[in-house]
Order: C-alpha cells, then structure tokens, then sequence
C-alpha cells in the first residue's frame, strides 16, 4: 500500500515541475556553494600552511616583528638587543630560533616602456643571503632563479613582473631617496608578507603594475640605501613551532604564550634605546588579513549552505502542505479504508529526501568547478599560485548531511499534518468552513469589497505568508547584505578619496628630507603640504588588550584646512589651544576600542607614553587611525613630516629629480583606479551571490503567489461564473501581489540590513573595520525587486484564470 | 435555443450531451429543467449561461446571438445578463454576508449598497448581513446566495441543484424565497433539478433525456406570486 502511495504522491509532485525544479535548483545551489566555499578553504590553508613553514621549500614566517619607520638602528643595536632578548629569553619559553635585523625600505622604480618613463612607487627588502626568517618563496613551476646575493643583484616579487616585463636577467633601476642604482634580476619569487599586494595600511592592491616589490641581499640594500650592512628599521624574531597569538576577529585572548616575550623583548628595547612597535602574527596586517580571508571562507560555508538549503526547505514544506491541503479527500478516503498512519507518513517524509538527494548530486559534480573558478579567482586576485587542489571527503559529507538534514525536517510538518486528518471532517466538509476574521473585516471595511478581499485573501494563511516573507527575507539577506556592506563601505572610502581629497601625489620621504621635496614643488609652482603618517601608535583597549593603530596628522580639519579632508561624523575637530591633546579617531577604533568622545585616554607614540583627549569620530578609515593637529604629533614624534601632499599645476608631472629625493610617490589617480579593479573584481563574485539571491526570491514568490491562486481556484471560479471580468480579478490580484511584495520587500530590507550588520561585525577586526551605513539606492533596489517579482506573477495569475475551464470548475463546485 | 447540439469528443467515440433542443423560455417563466443523471440538463444550463459554447444550432438571447467560444465575450454576457445559483452556495469566505453581494455588484460595475440592503431583506437576512457565512445555517448561506445572484438585476437566473444540500423545509423556504424574488424582481429563472416536488415552484417543467428534450409543459402556476 505504502508504495502504491508513494507513487501517488510523486505523480503529484511531478504534476508541479516548475517547483520541483526551482527547488530542486536550490538545493544544488545550496551544496555547490558548500563545496565551493569549503573546497576554497581546504585548500588554501595547507598552501598558507607549506609557505610559512620553515623547511627548505617554506619562508619561515616570523613570530614577532618589531619597526620603526622613522629611524634606522644600527648593526650594534641591532646586536645588542638580539644578546639582550636572548640572555632574558623566559624559561616556560619555546626556545628562540633566530632574532634579525632587516632593512625595509619604501622607493621607487624607474621603469622605462612604450610609453615612456615611469616611477612606480616600491618597496624594497633587504634579505641576508643566510636569512633563516621571513625568506623568499621559490614555488616549483611558479617562480624562477635564486634568492639575491651580490650587491647589485635583487629577487622581484612575482606578482608584478609579467606586466612589467621583468624577466631573469632583466635590469632594473631603483632607488629609495638617494639617487638611483642599478640591479640585476636573478630571481623571480613570492615573500609571506605580500602574498596580497597591497601596501601597508590598505586593504586594496594598486592596479596591476603600479606597485613594486623587491629583494635586495643586506649588501643590495647598503648599496641602495647607504646604511651599513646589519643596519636595520626592522627586526624579526622566530620562535620554536608557531606560539599562538591573539587572534582580533574573536572575543578571547589567545595570545597569552606570547606575552612573556613580549616583555622580555620590550625590555630589550628599552635597555637598546630601540623605539618601535612589536608586532605578533595577529597584529600584522598583512599577515592577518589572509587569515581572515581564510577563516572568513571557513564560516561563510555552513551559513551559506543552511541559508540556501532553508530557502529550499521553506519551499518544499509549503509545497508538500499545499500538496496534502489538495489530496485531503483522497487522504481521508484511504484513512476511511484503512490505511495506517505510517503508510501516509512516509510517502511525505520521503519525497524531500528524494528531492534534496537528487539535488545534492548535481550539486556534488558541479562543487569542483565552483572551487577551482573560485580559486582561480583567488589566484587572479591574489597573484599567488595554489599548486594542489583537492576536496576532502570530510567535506562532502558535512555538506550532503548538513543538506539532507534540513530537506528532511522540511517534511515533517507537511507529513504530521496528513496523519492528523480526520477523514469525517474531511468527508463531511466540516474542514472547509472557516469563519473570516472580524480583526480583518474592521481593518478593510472601508476599502472596495475587491481589495478588502485582496487582502483577507492574502493574510488567510498567516503561516505560511510568514514563512514565504522568512524566504524571501533570507534570499535578499543572501541578495542584500553584501551589497550593503560594500555599497556602504565603497561610498566611505572611494566617495571620500575621489571627493574628499584634492591631492594630486602624495610624496613620502624619510626624515627630515621634506625641505628637497617642497624645494621641488616650489620650483614646479605645485601647492604643498606636509603631512604626518605613522603606523606606529599602540594603546590598551577597554578590554586590556594591546592595538596598534595609525597616527595621521593635518594642518587643520575645518574645510579647506587640508588637501585631505575627513569625514566627522560625530564631535568636533581638536584644538591646538588645548592642555590636553586633542585627537580624533575614526569611528572603527572608537567601537572596538570601547572608547568615546570626550574621553581622555593613554596612548603609546613609537615608545613614548602620551595622553589625548578624544573630540571627534571619522568615517571612511578601513585601518584604525588617530588624527592629530600637525604640530601636536611633531612635538611628540619628533618628526616634522612622513610625505608631502601636491597639487601639480597643469602640464606638470612628477619626475626622476623628484623620485630622488623621496622615498616614494604616490599617484592618487592610480591609488583610486586599484580600488576601482579591486571592487570591480569583487563585484564579479558579488553579483554572481546577488543573482542566486534575486532567483531565490523569485522562486520563493513565484511558489506561493502560484499556490494562493491555486488555492483560490474556487473563489475565483465562483466569481467568473458570475461575471467577473478578467481585468476585475487582475485588479485584485495585482493589488493582492503590491501588498505582498511592498510588505516582502521591507522584510527582505530588513533581513539584508540585519544581515550587512552580522557580516560587518563578523568580519570586522581591528585591522578591517567595515561601516554599516543603510544606502538608501541599495533598500530601494531590494524593495524593487521584491514588488516586481510580486507583480510580475500577475501576469500569470491571469493567464491561469483565462485558461480555467469553467465548466470542469462548475462541476467542481457542484461536488 | 434552435437545434442546439453539445457533442464532446472522447477517446471512446462522440458523446452527444445535447442533440438538437428546440425551446424558447419567455420573460417571466420559471423553468425547471428535469431529467435522470447524464441526460444533459447541466450541460444546457451551463450552454443558457454562455458557461460553454455549443458545437452546433443557434442561441439566442432577447434577440441577440450569444456570444460563444470567446471566453471574454462570454463572461461579459453572464456578468450583464446571467445570475447564477451553485448547490454549495460557494460564497466566499473571507467577505461577510453583506460584502458577498456588493462584492459582485462592485466587479459588475454597478455598486448599490442600499440595493444590497434591500435583497438581504427580501431573503430574509438583513439582521446577518455583519455576519461571515460560516456563521449562517446552509440554508441562509442559499439565500445570501439568491441575493448575491439578483444583485446586479441579470435577466436570467439559473441555478444548478440549488436545493440539493438542503434539507427537504429548508429546501421549500429557499425555493419560497427564490419564487418571492424572481416575482418582485421580473426574473426569469431556469433551474436543474432532480427533485420533482419542486415542480410547484415552476410556471413550466421540461424534461431531458440522452440529450433531448421529452416533454415541455406549462404547470399553470402564475409567474407573478399572488399576494397573500
């Protein structure tokens, strides 16, 4: 009997194949995101894993690194602090591996083409031939010759050497404020601290061949700089395995193994006259933001793939509901005969299993291409090559579990309601009464009857209304979140460089060198103005934890003060008049600090200890930022100016006599057009989520605006039976689609807002703050489409209604 | 109606509901339409209601031919002419006795809430005009039935079995009531019907067998009620 059911009820199901393919779309959707994320996951962490290991083939990625960017140490300081470290090295310690000295410096590249000369803003490392930490990667198949010994020999970072065409055996000319040098291309190689090419303190990589990356030995880099081999503005420590660190993107402190070192290397500092920051794993940008990325592909697949898979399941168990709403006589004829519970029960718990399996195994065939287009994306966006590529079979299992999981449970509801039929209530009709409801009688007496029933009609099934706006909430969640967060995010950061800032070229130079650079200015008739910018504050949070933070410092923040203007969204600018030094931070680290306006607070400025009273809050800082009154920063710092901002005259460019006597040149043209092939290569990935988000949603309306016109068949029957034309009834069933889809498209908002929030507060560290700002264009978009998916169902509705046979439909009615 | 045929094609060979009827239903008749189950009866009111297009012969309707196989067309002459009567009354729901008329008035162009005041009160209802019809009795469901089918004051009323969920009193008020209306209103008014006591209610019987018409008689009952 069972299986003559069963049959029974697949024949059912295959009457509605539209739905049975939309959700059967889902579900593969659903397991091919799965896999995708989770594929992407599995295999770039054992690649981070590999290149960061020390072994022959691996960097030996540094525990703990500590700079100073406005000052060199010498090879003797250098020494001592190393000896200093060592000799109070904690006993509960791993052991110390190596401590060493390096000089990074920034630059440019004197880069000659077709058209013509250009200065590319670099920078450049200078590696020891026997460097035990931070080495250069050499990938099999994906890198070319040997790490740079000689003086006049330098490895280039591969991710721009294509474009540049930079070749082994190539020559370059580089320089870092002191003239220019010529060297040899002997290597061709990635370094763990640029696996993403971006410089320090952004998230967004140059456009493609407008940022250098190279690797000069420490006899290469005496050359280059002047400064003596050993001499060094930044230093490396490694520590036995991989002592774990803080990680910012959770609540916990795991970075307790390290503390002990931090102090004793702190101390050596002092003992040193060493100023800088020490830095762990979880405090290094560059480091951490790949481990975000990474952990953020990790907890993106199972969320994505519940998402996907409740949509899925909303619209199986609304369907099945339907489904046993319209088989109700046959089911009580059979209950009336004898058939057991079970035997009903299982035809309704099987078919989502059957559906969710069907969709699983489209899903798990097309899982691989998703991943490796995903990791050929990384690859893309990243530059690195990802040389093995694999799925785990633990992963196919969390998927398809985790996936048949939620299909089933979608039919339990649908299968409890088909056993509880009482074939006498069923039978004698007693299940069709229902009593309207007074609450919506009083609501819509004052509409035309039509439209007073267009919506009684569409709140007739509360629940599953409900659970068709949860649908559709998650869809546009899935749809709109993302959107908002980067809509939001773009309009701070792109809006506020394109609008906010009138710069032509930011111009950094080491300290002190300022004078030659507005020399050059002065000489061109540009405009100038010396700015300070330093990576180097720290200050305890609420929290008690430790957070570097940059220092940036303005003539003024009242308009027209600055070529770079700010964004207050909150407070007041700081006064010079004040006893206490004024600041304002950006609205990130005022949130994650647990700090606020008005407050007075201790901060540490590369070593020294300072207080500042906070007046103001900014938006449209990705990297945690204090903002101060020019000479306020210089009396603590000691550092009149990092880079000079200009303004070129018309016909006037930067030039070779500019590049050398700066360390480097920033174009804000080209620092714009990065983050335009940045978010437009993010917008690829986002409209792909964005289109799967907006079918979902289609979907989801598409099943239930065709069961609310199926259910009322009879209704609507009725009424073309007594007359009702067909633009009648469309009136009211477009009216009834506005409501649905107004009061669905203010939910899918909300869900999208909620979820852009979620997404932000997850993702967001101390290093990547994400604003949530509601981008009116975006809720309007999402609102749209929910009302035109809503209307656009009209159409069909009608269709539906011209195609009824009326007298099929009488006699329906006369049974 | 002239030689009207409604044959249907089946896999089983031709099926001729309706094989040529002859008959023409003057103003004011009150016409049952009697026969055994599969004679046709339905398929000839639901031909008199432009429900469906007839395969052959000619219909017409105060002079006009009625529009066929043109599912707009159609509609338009029910909603201008045509009332309608279901055996399971199928009002809706949601709508209270009340907006259960004015709902078709609305649809119909021809919105009259006094009017729909008015024909509560002749069927007898206009204390449960508030009220939703899973509140009424079936037999006062009929009844906001009959009002909601007069409401738009069509020419032709017809009802299919309309007394077939009633109990056997019940039955007789709703026909009572049906008679009372179709009088006050001037409506014609054909029924289908297996129930021959309610020949008492009709000015004309005619009986259909395999399709075609065995007997048309006046039952001399006055169209016009006779006030008591």
């Amino acid at each position: 009997m069972s299986a003559l059911l069963n049959k029974r009820l697949a024949r059912s199901l295959w009457g509605t194949k539209l739905r049975l393919v939309a959700v059967i779309g889902m579900i593969f959707v659903g397991v091919f995101a799965g896999i995708t994320f989770g594929g992407y996951a599995a295999n770039i962490e054992p690649m981070y894993d590999s290149l960061y290991e020390d072994s022959e083939t691996g960097t030996n990625l540094a525990d703990l690194w500590i700079d100073n960017q406005s000052s060199v140490w010498t090879p003797e300081q250098v020494e001592a602090f190393c000896n200093g470290v060592m000799n109070s090295w904690p006993s509960d310690a791993a052991s110390l591996d190596a401590c060493e000295g390096r000089m990074i410096l920034k630059g440019n590249l004197f880069h000659t083409n077709d058209t013509g000369d250009h200065l590319i803003p670099s920078l450049w490392h200078g590696i020891p031939v026997d460097a035990d930490v931070d080495r250069n990667w050499f990938p099999e198949g994906h890198s070319e010759g040997r790490p740079a010994a000689a003086a006049n020999e330098i490895v280039m970072d591969a991710h721009m050497t294509e474009i540049l065409d930079i070749n082994l055996g190539s020559q370059i000319e580089i320089g870092v404020g002191n003239g220019s040098y010529e060297f040899d291309v002997v290597g061709i190689a990635y370094h763990p601290l640029h696996i993403y090419l971006a410089p320090e303190g952004s998230i967004f990589p140059p456009k493609p061949g407008e940022y250098a990356i190279g690797y000069v030995s420490d006899l290469g880099m005496e050359r280059l700089s002047g400064e003596r081999v050993g001499s060094a503005n930044n230093l490396m420590l490694d520590i036995e395995g991989t002592p774990s660190f803080d990680l910012p993107s959770t609540e916990e402190y795991e970075g307790e193994d390290l503390d002990g070192i931090k102090l004793v290397v702190s101390d050596s500092m002092d003992a040193n006259e060493l100023d800088g920051r020490i830095r762990d794993r979880g405090q290094y940008d560059a480091v951490e933001f790949m481990r975000q990325d990474l952990e953020g592909a990790k907890k993106s697949t199972t969320p994505f793939t519940v998402m996907i898979q409740a949509i899925a399941a909303i619209t199986i168990a609304l369907s099945l509901q339907r489904l046993v709403q319209s088989q109700a006589r046959e089911i009580a004829i059979l209950r009336t005969l004898g058939v057991p519970r079970s035997s009903l029960m299982t035809g309704y718990l099987f078919a989502p299993l059957f559906i969710g399996a069907f969709g699983s195994v489209l899903g798990v065939l097309a899982g691989p291409y998703g991943m490796n287009g995903m990791l050929d994306f990384y690859e893309e966006l990243v530059g690195l090559p990802i040389i093995e590529r694999s799925i785990p079979l633990e992963l196919y299992w969390n998927i398809l579990g985790l996936t048949m999981l939620i299909v089933f449970i979608s039919g339990v509801f649908p299968a409890w309601k088909a056993t509880k039929m009482e074939p006498l209530e069923v039978l004698g009709g007693h299940s069709d009464i229902r009593i309207g409801s007074n609450l919506l009688r009083k609501m819509t007496i004052w509409m035309p009857t039509s439209l007073g029933l267009s919506i009684r009609s569409s709140l007739r099934k509360p629940i599953r209304l409900s659970m068709t706006f949860l649908a559709v909430g998650i869809s546009l969640m899935l749809a709109g979140s993302i959107q908002m967060m980067t809509v939001g995010l773009t309009d701070s950061i792109v809006g506020g460089l394109e609008e906010g800032q009138t710069w032509d070229v930011q111009v950094y130079t080491l300290p002190g060198g300022e004078g030659a650079i507005i020399e050059w200015a002065e000489d061109q008739g540009a405009i100038n103005e010396t700015i300070i910018e330093l990576p180097l504050g720290t200050m305890e949070d609420s929290s008690g934890m430790e957070r570097g933070f940059t220092l940036i410092a303005l003539k003024g923040y009242e308009e027209g003060d600055s070529m770079r203007s700010v964004d207050i969204i909150a407070g007041e600018p700081p006064s010079e008049d004040s006893t206490t030094t004024q600041v304002m931070m950006d609205e990130g680290s005022l949130e994650m600090a647990g700090w606020a306006i008005g407050e007075t607070r201790t901060i540490d400025v590369a070593g020294s200890t300072t207080e500042v009273e906070i007046t103001g809050s900014v938006r449209g800082e990705v990297a945690r930022t204090m903002f101060f009154l020019q000479p306020d920063l210089a009396s603590i710092t000691g550092i009149e100016a990092t880079a000079v901002y200009l303004q070129l005259p018309n016909g006037v460019e930067v030039d070779e006599s500019l590049a050398n006597v700066s360390a480097t040149i920033q174009d804000r043209q080209v620092l714009l057009e990065g983050i335009n092939t940045l978010l437009d290569q993010q917008t690829q990935i986002l409209s792909t989520i964005m289109g799967l988000g907006v079918l979902f949603t289609l979907a989801v309306m598409f099943n239930t605006m065709v069961m609310n016109i199926a259910e009322r068949d009879f209704e609507l029957a009725t009424l073309r039976v007594l007359g009702a034309s067909t633009v009648g009834i469309g009136t009211m069933l477009l009216f009834e689609s506005i409501i649905i889809g107004f009061v669905g498209g203010i939910v899918g908002v909300a869900f999208a807002f909620g979820g852009a929030i979620g997404l932000a507060s997850s993702f967001s560290t101390w290093q990547f703050y994400f604003p949530v700002v509601l981008v009116p264009s975006v809720a309007y978009q999402l609102m749209g489409i929910v009302l035109g998916i809503a209307i656009a169902m009209v159409p069909i509705g009608i269709w539906r209604i011209r195609r009824m046979d009326l007298v099929e439909k009488v006699k329906d009615l006369s049974q | 109606m002239s030689n009207l045929k409604r044959h249907y094609e089946t896999p089983a060979g031709v099926v001729k509901a309706l094989d040529g009827i002859d008959f023409e239903i003057h103003e004011g008749e009150r016409v049952i339409l009697l026969g055994p189950s599969g004679s046709g009866k339905t398929t000839l009111l639901n031909c008199l209601s432009a429900l469906d297009s007839p395969t052959d012969g000619s219909y017409f309707f105060q002079g006009e031919e009625v529009p066929r196989n043109h599912s707009e067309k159609m509609t338009s002459f029910r909603r201008e002419n045509i009332g309608y009567v279901f055996q399971f009354f199928n009002l809706l729901q949601d709508l209270t006795v009340m907006e259960n008329i004015l709902l078709i008035q609305e649809l119909a162009g021809k919105k009259d809430s006094a009017r729909a005041e008015q024909l509560l009160e002749l069927v007898g209802l206009e204390s449960e005009k508030g009220r939703f019809p899973g509140e009424i009795s079936g037999g006062q469901q009929q009844r906001v039935a009959i009002a909601r089918s007069i409401a738009k004051r069509p020419t032709l009323l017809l009802g299919d079995e309309l007394t077939g969920n009633l109990d056997t009193e019940t039955s007789q008020k709703v026909m009572e009531v049906l008679v009372d209306a179709c009088s006050k209103e001037n409506i014609t008014a054909v029924f289908v019907t297996h129930d021959e006591s309610l020949v008492q209610y009709a000015t004309r019987v005619i009986r259909i067998d395999s399709g075609r018409i065995v007997s048309d008689e006046n039952t001399g009952i006055s169209a016009i009620l006779e006030e008591e």
